[in-house]
């Protein structure tokens, strides 16, 4: 549904994104996570016609961003991280002036109007000012005004942030009914417990290039196969010595388990599965007696911390 | 769904096709233009801002008309139509500074305070074109000014029981009124586009008005005063240039070919206050001015007139658009600036500029 290739911006003397390449399937829920400053507001803002890419290409339903401005306008709805409101006009009007701007208007308007307040929970709020909603309420009457015109894209720039806690989770049950309506939506955020249980597919941005990108299960499953965690009856230093033959292998410090005297070492095996077991033959053949030797469980944000490490390195 | 970056099957080649154009423009005016032109004047008429403003407004007017009426009690002996003559001209002449003041004040916050807001964006992902939301605003303080000159004609009312002033004069004032909002508004929206900044934008418009009130009239002085001391350097005679084009971006020198007294004198020899004498100085300098009991009227008696008060030279008849009276060149040039800064908004709306999208093809 969506795709980038090769995407650069520059901003003066700094260059927001380097050849950024995105996929995002139709139906999915894409996770875009990624420090401050890393790129994702910029590539949500060339996505949605407000921002000009100097290189690369993208299109959105097969549309070239530059060439159909127009037709992305219908494709997408947009929500930014910073957004403001207009603070004289009720609720309803507001949506009603965003239904007509998107040449929506009479009944229609008012049925869109009536429905979006009802999903997003405001409807008792519909002669309010706006600018007498909470936060949370005014986030989620952008995201009303974003699904104004039913687009079947949406791109969320940190929808959560600056929410308390029950805001939070509102949104996120809000999110997952809009995951049900079958609509294709890219969540930026640098909170990446916002995501896990969210996302269909994720992708990982760092100084303007996608570091991994896939299906969530994928992408956790490609660093879970890449990270180990070994114990040893005794001291875990002969090991750590014998592991000095593979120099492509990261070892971490030897750490006491329960003070049973046993200890414990986390190990990142570039070569996945196949090195593991050649890692584990070499010590068990010099006599390393290891009792313990599998996988890391690994979430979201160890991931994107050790991938934003190497990617640093 | 196989996603690659070739073009969906059917849409649009890469041709222009001028149907489709004109087409997409005018859907994408009508989707910025009436709700921004609802949405606005939704919001001016809530909130204190716009009945304070209307009353002072309306303050300023009615004792400007009290004033000049108390002032000129025992002069005018009852009544007679050069009191109307003169409160007119007077009433005129504030009412117009007050709206150059006021038109491009009110839009100078018009698209900056969009962004201010941090609702650009949201305005700029709708179908809602640049050329619409700005043409939106703009009428906007259209309807404003609007408000501002039906809300003073009961004073103009009360000066007409005085008499004196022909409906035809009344009308053309009116247009000159309406014409100097209406141009100085798009001038307010246009700073408002290109600076983001409301606050720059306002002060800046309201130099660039007083520029274009007072200034032009200092600039076309300075510089026929510049061509005089250069012939005269070189030992030739004085030159006789017309009046410079953008004397005209000022209402006042169309206010002279319409208000009595615009000469300085009304048709009875009465002198009308403040416009009358300033401008005939003005005119002096481009030797304008009327014979002496001559019942002209500046502009109007263009060809027929005047008499030639330079050192021994009489001037070129005029033709062109020269030959136009004052009121007309003023109507052209403000158009022409009307139609400046609407484009000027326009483009510095866009979030992507024309230009940047052709060099990407």
């Amino acid at each position: 549904m969506i795709v980038t290739r090769g995407l650069t911006k520059r901003y003066g003397r700094i260059q927001a994104l380097k050849g950024l390449d995105m996929e995002v399937p139709e139906g999915a829920v894409y996770g875009f996570i990624g420090q401050n400053g890393a790129g994702k507001t910029t590539t949500l803002r060339i996505l949605a016609g407000l921002l000009r890419a100097d290189g690369g290409q993208a299109t959105i339903g097969g549309y070239d961003i530059q060439r159909h401005p127009r037709v992305i306008h219908d494709l997408v709805g947009y929500m930014p991280d910073f957004f403001g409101v207009y603070d004289d006009l009720r609720v309803g009007e507001y949506l009603e002036f965003y239904a007509a701007a998107y040449g929506i208007r009479g009944a229609t308007a008012r049925t869109l109007r009536d429905g979006l307040l009802e999903l997003v929970d405001l409807a008792a709020k519909r002669d309010a000012f706006v600018d007498t909603l909470s936060r949370g309420m005014q986030q989620r009457l952008c995201l009303a005004r974003a699904l104004i015109h039913d687009p079947p894209v949406l791109l969320l720039d940190e929808p959560a942030s600056g929410l308390d806690p029950l805001a939070r989770v509102e949104m996120r049950e809000l999110l997952k009914e809009l995951c049900l309506m079958g609509k294709t939506i890219i969540i930026s955020s640098h909170i990446l417990s916002e995501l896990a249980d969210l996302c269909t597919h994720i992708g990982m941005v760092a100084d303007g290039r996608i570091l991994r990108q896939g299906p969530l299960e994928a992408v956790l499953a490609a660093a879970r196969s890449r990270r180990y965690t070994m114990r040893c009856l005794g001291t875990a230093d002969a090991a750590v010595t014998l592991l000095a033959a593979f120099p492509e292998v990261t070892v971490g410090e030897p750490r006491p388990v329960n003070g049973s005297g046993d200890e414990q070492v986390e190990l990142v095996l570039p070569g996945g599965a196949t090195q593991a077991v050649a890692v584990l033959r070499h010590l068990i053949a010099n006599g390393v007696a290891v009792t313990h030797f599998a996988e890391t469980w690994t979430n979201l944000e160890t991931t994107f911390i050790e991938l934003a490490r190497e990617e640093t390195a | 769904m196989a996603e690659t970056l070739n073009e969906t099957a059917g849409q649009p080649g890469a041709g222009i096709n001028l149907r489709r154009w004109l087409g997409a423009f005018l859907d994408g005016l009508q989707a910025g233009l009436a709700p921004m032109l609802a949405k606005e004047m939704r919001s001016r008429t809530r909130g204190l801002r716009s009945p304070v403003l209307l009353t002072i407004y309306l303050l300023i007017l009615t004792g400007v008309v009290t004033g000049l009426l108390w002032l000129i009690r025992d002069k005018a002996r009852l009544v007679g139509p050069e009191i109307g003559l003169n409160l007119f001209s007077f009433f005129t002449l504030v009412m117009v500074m007050l709206l150059a003041f006021i038109a491009p004040a009110m839009a100078a916050g018009a698209i900056s305070g969009e962004r201010e807001r941090r609702t650009y964006d949201l305005l700029m992902v709708t179908r809602a074109s640049a050329a619409g939301i700005v043409l939106g605003k703009w009428l906007a303080s259209v309807m404003y000014l609007l408000w501002l000159v039906l809300a003073a004609l009961p004073v103009f009312a009360v000066i007409y029981l005085y008499g004196g002033m022909p409906a035809r004069q009344v009308g053309l004032t009116l247009i000159i009124i309406l014409a100097t909002g209406m141009s100085y508004g798009a001038l307010g929206l246009a700073l408002s586009a290109v600076l983001k900044r409301s606050q720059a934008a306002t002060i800046i418009a309201i130099i660039l008005v007083f520029v274009l009130l007072f200034g032009t009239l200092v600039g076309a002085v300075l510089q026929l005063d510049y061509l005089h001391s250069r012939a005269a350097a070189a030992g030739e005679s004085y030159p006789q240039p017309g009046i410079p084009w953008y004397v005209f971006h000022s209402p006042l020198p169309a206010l002279t070919s319409v208000l009595p007294g615009g000469d300085g004198r009304t048709a009875a020899g009465f002198r009308m206050p403040l416009l009358g004498d300033l401008l005939r100085d003005f005119w002096q300098q481009f030797n304008l001015v009327p014979a002496a009991g001559m019942t002209v009227k500046m502009g109007y008696s263009y060809a027929s007139g005047y008499i030639g008060m330079g050192p021994g030279l009489a001037p070129e008849p005029p033709g062109g658009l020269a030959a136009l009276p004052f009121w007309a060149r003023f109507l052209i040039n403000q158009a022409a600036l009307l139609f400046l800064c609407l484009l000027v908004a326009t483009v510095a709306v866009m979030p992507v500029k024309p230009w940047q999208i052709s060099r990407r093809r």
